[in-house]
């Protein structure tokens, strides 16, 4: 038969940023794929050897723009690992608030691009509006909808503001009964089951080998979540569980597990917040000031020479790790890091994906390359 | 295009139409009929134009995100005519929303040239604008318009989509004011200049 | 949500630290415990190791002790002489021992591969032994040079791959048996020997008054540009 190389160049509706996965196929089998990333390479470790911790965290924000607080709260705890800092308590409870809302904002973005590669538009239009809901929430903590510098060294930048539990809870119960609509929809649809299941299958151990995480490792039965395995932050006072799915088919987990993995993940995320709000140390009705030492303590500014520090984080993606190296004591050039390390999920999960897809038919890879929920931001750095 | 059999040109389609495209378009302009319909039609093709920009789908970085939401329910940039397409042979606006690497340059020309006239370049935010916080890169040029003429800018961080949204108004604006950029063979015709509608 | 307690990662930790010095205290390989200094505090393994050793520590850990699971590959470039901003006192991050550093991350998921149709509903608290997840951090020192060589692990971890090609794209440390290396990051026609998180390479605008030097021919500098600092 005729094998011919197909690009699914950089601009294409449906591949979630911007990259190129070259295609090569046999009729309508794909046979041969080769991804290629690297089309926004910033050099943001290059540049962050240039800034001081408080200045690197808007870059964070930008690195994976969906899940703009995961990734700069990631980098944050990194930078307080190295340099020795102490965090409130109640600065923890709001850091995990605003972590699991964003996670909760990624999960709806993800739903609202991945159902019109599988050919549900109505709930694209769903997902952002509801997604607004809890860009609104963000962007009375943080200042704006989508990059928020919130998190500092040693705490947050502001309390929770006068009235931000009542509209929280109000949002989360509003929300749980729309999510249960969405799932109503697609899990009746049987356009979308044909499109999901059966289609991209994934073993479990192969994914671990190749070092993927997250929600798609744990759509193959694998309970494995940072959240418990290297705890950090208050999350065993709060109630909630690890979204687990299991595999189903010999084969491996599906593009409909991912699915579900994620939808159960937004409600045990809603969980969450509704938990830590009821326990949060202070009350929730109570609103410090900046600086105040409930929400901030001032750390150490500079790291000497050969203090490193690393931190796994559980991103919306996956497992995000910043690795920082210490400059030196002197003033001036200890107030930089000396190298910063970004692992990022998504950049070791593309070239699994890209080999996932061979065996299938091309109509198959939109489907299967939105349920890893790729994001380029963070794969480029 | 030549053909071997000349003597045969009037058999011949594509250098039929040629020659009575040539000379229909020499008479027209001779009479300044041309001329006429440019000044009538042209404020038609103006309002046709400008109430209809169809961006190209094209999802940079995190602009991008506020691109969609401006097509979502909430700020629904649709009613105002901006309606999405894939393919840039069908758009009228490329929407640069995010920094360009030395890798995505090219890409980016040939996007751009592969659009047909009359075309506009919109830069949204600050990355597209001046590079933005990654100014320093070894690998991020200062700016989309290091290659691309660029003829609204829109600053921020990202910009709400508001501000997408009046970003295309004041396309609009510029579109009443200077018309469509003139068509390349004759160069001597000046824009056409409407003025305020 | 219940987690790992620290006296599961203590003793987790402590037990790790002991087999591999037991195994490897004769090939220079030094493992120690190290703390977090921040948050819970809790611990993970920290491992020295000589480069020409690291194949068959990484063989080791992986199947005998069930790391399974490659996190990140580092690599940093230690100069003898650096001058951070120019016109200030460089200073000197590298020794003749020290000009290269890989650091590599590793994690024990200690979690069995489920079977088809069930899933791993476990509680964490009641893991023990070789179950317990486990961070261990390794550090593969080389001296100055300018080719550094490691030994690949691509064979051993597919999370691998990736992962040193980042590191040879950004930084130039070569990895010895390393199948199709190529550029993922910068462009694939970046001249050869350009590997820009060398030291060497400075950012533009490195000295920040260069930035008023017109880049884009505004002819703009602002109003105190010869007043002395």
């Amino acid at each position: 038969m005729a094998e011919m190389w197909i690009t699914m160049g950089p601009q294409h509706p449906m591949t979630h940023g911007l990259w190129t996965l070259r295609v090569k196929v046999d009729g309508e089998t794909v046979v041969d794929t080769v991804p290629e990333l690297g089309y926004i390479h910033r050099g943001v470790e290059k540049i962050c050897e240039a800034r001081n911790f408080t200045q690197i965290t808007p870059y964070c924000d930008r690195l994976c723009y969906a899940s703009a607080m995961t990734w700069a709260q990631s980098y944050i705890y990194a930078a307080e690992d190295m340099l020795g800092a102490e965090v409130p308590e109640r600065a923890e409870y709001i850091r995990l608030i605003a972590v699991e809302m964003q996670r909760i904002a990624s999960h709806l973005m993800w739903l609202g691009a991945y159902c019109p590669d599988v050919g549900n538009l109505t709930v694209f239009v769903w997902c952002l509006r509801d997604r607004e809901l809890f860009l609104d929430l963000l962007q009375e903590l943080g200042g704006s909808r989508m990059h928020y510098n919130f998190p500092r060294v040693g705490g947050v930048k502001r309390d929770l503001p006068i009235g931000f539990a009542v509209r929280a809870r109000a949002k989360i119960e509003m929300f749980l009964k729309r999510l249960h609509e969405y799932e109503m929809l697609l899990d009746e649809s049987t356009i979308f089951l044909v499109r999901t299941q059966g289609v991209g299958a994934c073993k479990a151990e192969d994914m671990i080998n190749a070092g993927v995480t997250g929600p798609n490792v744990r759509a193959a039965g694998v309970n494995y979540d940072v959240r418990w395995a290297h705890p950090y932050s208050v999350y065993d006072q709060v109630d909630g569980v690890a979204s687990v799915e299991k595999a189903s088919s010999n084969e491996g987990s599906d593009c409909y597990d991912r699915y579900r993995v994620r939808m159960t993940e937004m409600i045990e995320s809603c969980n969450m917040i509704i938990s830590a709000l009821d326990s949060i140390p202070g009350g929730d009705e109570t609103h410090y000031n900046k600086k105040d030492e409930m929400i901030y303590i001032k750390p150490p500014i500079r790291a000497p020479a050969g203090q490193n520090g690393f931190h796994h984080f559980e991103d919306s993606r996956g497992e995000s790790t910043f690795y920082l190296a210490g400059g030196g004591g002197k003033k001036g050039r200890g107030e930089f890091p000396y190298r910063m390390s970004i692992r990022s999920p998504m950049f070791i999960t593309i070239p699994y994906v890209a080999k996932t897809m061979i065996g299938y038919k091309v109509a198959d890879i939109p489907a299967i390359m939105g349920s890893f929920d790729p994001c380029i931001g963070e794969t480029d750095r | 295009m030549k053909d071997d059999s000349e003597n045969f040109s009037v058999f011949n389609s594509r250098a039929l139409i040629d020659v009575v495209g040539n000379v229909t378009d020499e008479a027209l302009k001779a009479t300044k009929i041309k001329q006429l319909i440019g000044v009538l039609g042209g404020r038609f093709f103006n309002w046709a134009q400008r109430k209809s920009l169809f961006p190209l789908h094209l999802g940079i970085k995190c602009c991008a995100l506020e691109m969609a939401a401006a097509g979502a329910p909430r700020f629904d940039a649709e009613r105002f005519g901006v309606f999405f397409r894939s393919s840039p042979r069908q758009c009228d606006v490329l929407l640069v929303n995010g920094p360009i690497s030395k890798k995505f340059a090219d890409p980016i020309v040939r996007l751009w040239e592969q659009m047909p006239e009359p075309k506009w370049c919109i830069a949204m935010g600050e990355c597209a604008i001046s590079g933005g916080p990654y100014f320093q890169s070894y690998n991020i040029l200062e700016g989309v318009d290091t290659i691309i003429p660029v003829d609204v800018y829109i600053p921020g961080c990202p910009p709400r989509p508001e501000a997408l949204i009046d970003g295309f108004g004041k396309l609009r604006e510029k579109i009443i004011r200077i018309g469509a950029p003139p068509v390349k063979e004759s160069e001597t015709d000046a824009p056409i200049i409407i003025g305020e509608d | 949500m219940q987690i790992i307690s620290s006296e599961q990662n203590l003793s987790a930790v402590k037990v790790a630290v002991e087999e591999t010095n037991k195994r490897f205290e004769e090939a220079g390989i030094t493992a120690e415990s190290c703390q977090h200094r921040s948050g819970r505090k809790y611990s993970f393994v920290h491992i020295n190791c000589p480069p020409n050793h690291w194949v068959s520590l990484a063989k080791w850990l992986r199947f005998e002790q069930g790391v399974d699971y490659l996190s990140m590959i580092t690599g940093i470039h230690f100069p003898l002489e650096f001058e951070f901003f120019s016109g200030q006192p460089g200073y000197n991050p590298g020794t003749p021992e020290k000009g290269w550093e890989v650091i590599v991350h590793l994690t024990r998921k200690g979690i069995k591969n489920p079977k088809v149709g069930e899933q791993t509903i476990i509680n964490p608290t009641k893991l023990t032994g070789m179950d317990i997840p486990l961070e261990y951090q390794i550090s593969l020192v080389l001296p100055q040079t300018d080719e550094p060589i490691i030994p690949s692990v691509q064979s051993i971890w597919d999370g691998a791959d990736w992962n040193e090609k980042e590191t040879w794209d950004l930084l130039g440390i070569e990895f010895e048996g390393h199948k199709n290396m190529m550029r993922v990051l910068n462009p694939h026609d970046s001249p050869p020997g350009f590997h820009p998180l060398q030291k060497q390479h400075k950012i533009r605008y490195h000295n920040h008054n260069e930035m008023y030097d017109d880049a884009q021919g505004f002819m703009r500098k602002p109003l105190d540009s010869d007043k002395k600092k």
